[in-house]
């Protein structure tokens, strides 16, 4: 079997007395769609700041295509080939939904100007932004933000990219489009990590879900192997 | 980011203003003209790049003194050892930004007011130390360390002016280069957000510490030619805060991370230092007065408050 892209052995992150990740280790294989679940609180985000390098773990080891990325700065993660959006949208307020990708496509990519223009465009269009293109980030409502989120981690190039609840907030007409969306992505090669509360979108775009509840992972399979799981519906609803 | 003044554009007004402001002292405009001008485009270099780090790069610098007082002593150095003092603005600019270098090292572990504390008291010690260190031979002149630049025989109050505009007007055109930059994108990306921006590939650290030297660099050759002007050094009137009052006020005035904020903020500093001249002791209180009222009433400055006012006279187009 191949080697997988990431793979993340016995990481531990603690805040104070608080073990945020506890001894946690999961591998994504090239071309996966990998669910991550748990409870508010169970440690996800944590685990996506690891990984993107905003967060140093206290232990364990994160390998991605080989180099060992714990405690690198996030540009460096960026430029190995991991992308990432966030929960709440962060985007660059006032610049244009273009520059917003650009930003991305120059910085993260290395690309020239006008070539980080053309790349932009494209990824605008691959999610469905390109109307928005040149509206000012503060101006576009918060659920084109989430797919702002995206494009600018699309336009880095990454060859894994970390999606933190793209579904939220969404209404059930606006699921297919997004599941569209990441088909599309994982189409282009791009393995995803995809954190989601959204049953559907998890039932229905993942390869494996990992649970996890107080920093543990407490279970991993298939969607369907994960929704007969005892454990899982016990930190759920016990 | 749009220009707000329109024929700033457009190349030919301009064009017209600069080649007016060139032949100036040939039409014989009294000398005071030509001294309250070279101020204008000296604090115009420094504001510019002050404006660079405070309102694009989020740096609130406090030791642009260091700067300014590095290329003035590099400039004595330079011609007290018989070399022209062209080679001294040269050398003042690099040695400024060679500093930069160097206290970046400490001063960008510090984020936000610790960074602004950090750099204040970088002008304080090279006070100290220009006290001290007598870094030529020569008699003191002054009541403390001062020098007398030579080798300026034959200077006139135009080559000073002169040397002021080049610098006043290439600041202007650095800014306009740099904002529309990969460096400028990747600045405003920061503004915005800097954790986005790390993790959309942006070297944070390094994009600032661009903006610290070429910030540094161009406020050393500014520095350097006001010492040519005014002939002479001492620690205490250059590694002073009168300096970094001057550039906040500038660029606050016309409005901090606003391209032309600092060029209507230095013209009302101007202003002001000719009208307060004489009132020397009141001076810096009057000007704080204006600082605090500025940004309690129009905290973007001059050229914010314009923007504002066109905006909302213009209907807002918002997409959703």
């Amino acid at each position: 079997m191949e080697a997988p892209i990431l793979s993340v052995v016995g990481v531990t992150k603690r805040f104070g007395g608080l073990v945020a990740v506890n001894d946690l280790s999961f591998d994504v294989r090239a071309g996966d769609i990998l669910g991550l679940m748990g409870p508010n609180g169970a440690g996800k985000s944590t685990l996506l700041n690891i990984i993107g390098g905003e967060y140093k773990p206290d232990s364990g080891i994160v390998k991605f295509k080989g180099h060992d990325i714990a405690g690198l700065s996030p540009h460096k993660i960026c430029h190995l080939g991991i992308a990432r959006t966030y929960q709440i949208p962060r985007p660059f307020t006032n610049l244009t939904a273009l520059q917003n990708t650009m930003v991305a496509a120059i910085f993260g990519r290395g690309l020239e100007k006008s070539a980080a223009e053309s790349e932009a465009t494209k990824v605008l269009d691959i999610t469905e932004l390109s109307e928005k293109k040149e509206v000012v980030a503060k101006d576009l409502a918060a659920l084109t933000l989430k797919r702002l989120e995206l494009a600018r981690a699309l336009a880095t190039k990454p060859a894994l990219v970390m999606i933190d609840e793209v579904a939220a907030g969404l209404i059930e007409a606006e699921i297919p489009k997004i599941l569209d969306i990441l088909k599309e992505i994982n189409k282009m090669g791009i393995s995803i990590i995809l954190v989601e509360h959204v049953m559907r979108v998890m039932m229905e775009a993942v390869d494996r879900i990992i649970v996890m509840d107080n920093g543990v992972k407490i279970a991993e399979g298939t969607p369907k192997e994960i929704m007969e799981d005892r454990k899982v519906i016990e930190a759920y609803f016990g | 980011m749009k220009v707000a003044i329109p024929g700033l554009r457009g190349g030919l007004v301009p064009l017209v203003i600069v080649v007016v402001l060139v032949v100036l002292p040939i039409l014989g405009v009294p000398r005071a003209w030509l001294l309250y001008l070279f101020l204008f485009f000296v604090y115009l270099a420094m504001a510019n790049m002050w404006n660079l780090l405070a309102g694009y790069s989020g740096l609130i610098s406090l030791c642009q003194p260091a700067f300014i007082g590095l290329a003035g002593y590099t400039l004595v150095i330079i011609t007290w050892n018989g070399l022209p003092f062209y080679l001294g603005i040269i050398a003042g600019a690099i040695i400024a930004a060679a500093f930069a270098l160097l206290i970046s090292i400490p001063v960008f572990r510090l984020r936000g007011i610790y960074f602004a504390i950090g750099t204040l008291v970088v002008p304080e010690a090279l006070r100290i130390v220009f006290f001290l260190w007598r870094p030529v031979g020569g008699a003191l002149h002054g009541g403390g360390a001062g020098y007398m630049v030579k080798g300026l025989a034959g200077i006139s109050m135009s080559g000073f002016y002169w040397m002021a505009l080049a610098i006043g007007i290439t600041s202007i055109f650095l800014m306009r280069v740099i904002l529309r930059s990969r460096l400028g994108l990747g600045l405003a990306a920061i503004r915005d957000n800097d954790n986005t921006a790390a993790s959309s590939g942006v070297d944070v650290f390094r994009l600032k510490l661009y903006s610290f030297v070429i910030g540094a660099f161009v406020t050393g050759i500014a520095g350097a030619i006001f010492y040519i002007y005014q002939g002479y050094i001492e620690p205490v009137s250059t590694f002073t805060i009168r300096w970094t009052m001057i550039l906040i006020l500038s660029t606050v005035i016309g409005g901090i991370g606003i391209e032309e904020g600092p060029i209507v903020g230095t013209v009302i500093v101007v202003i002001l230092h000719f009208l307060l001249a004489r009132y020397a002791g009141l001076s810096l209180l009057i000007q704080g007065i204006i600082l605090v009222g500025i940004m309690l009433l129009a905290p973007q400055g001059i050229m914010g408050f314009i923007r504002k006012a066109r905006a909302s006279r213009s209907p807002v187009t918002v997409s959703h």
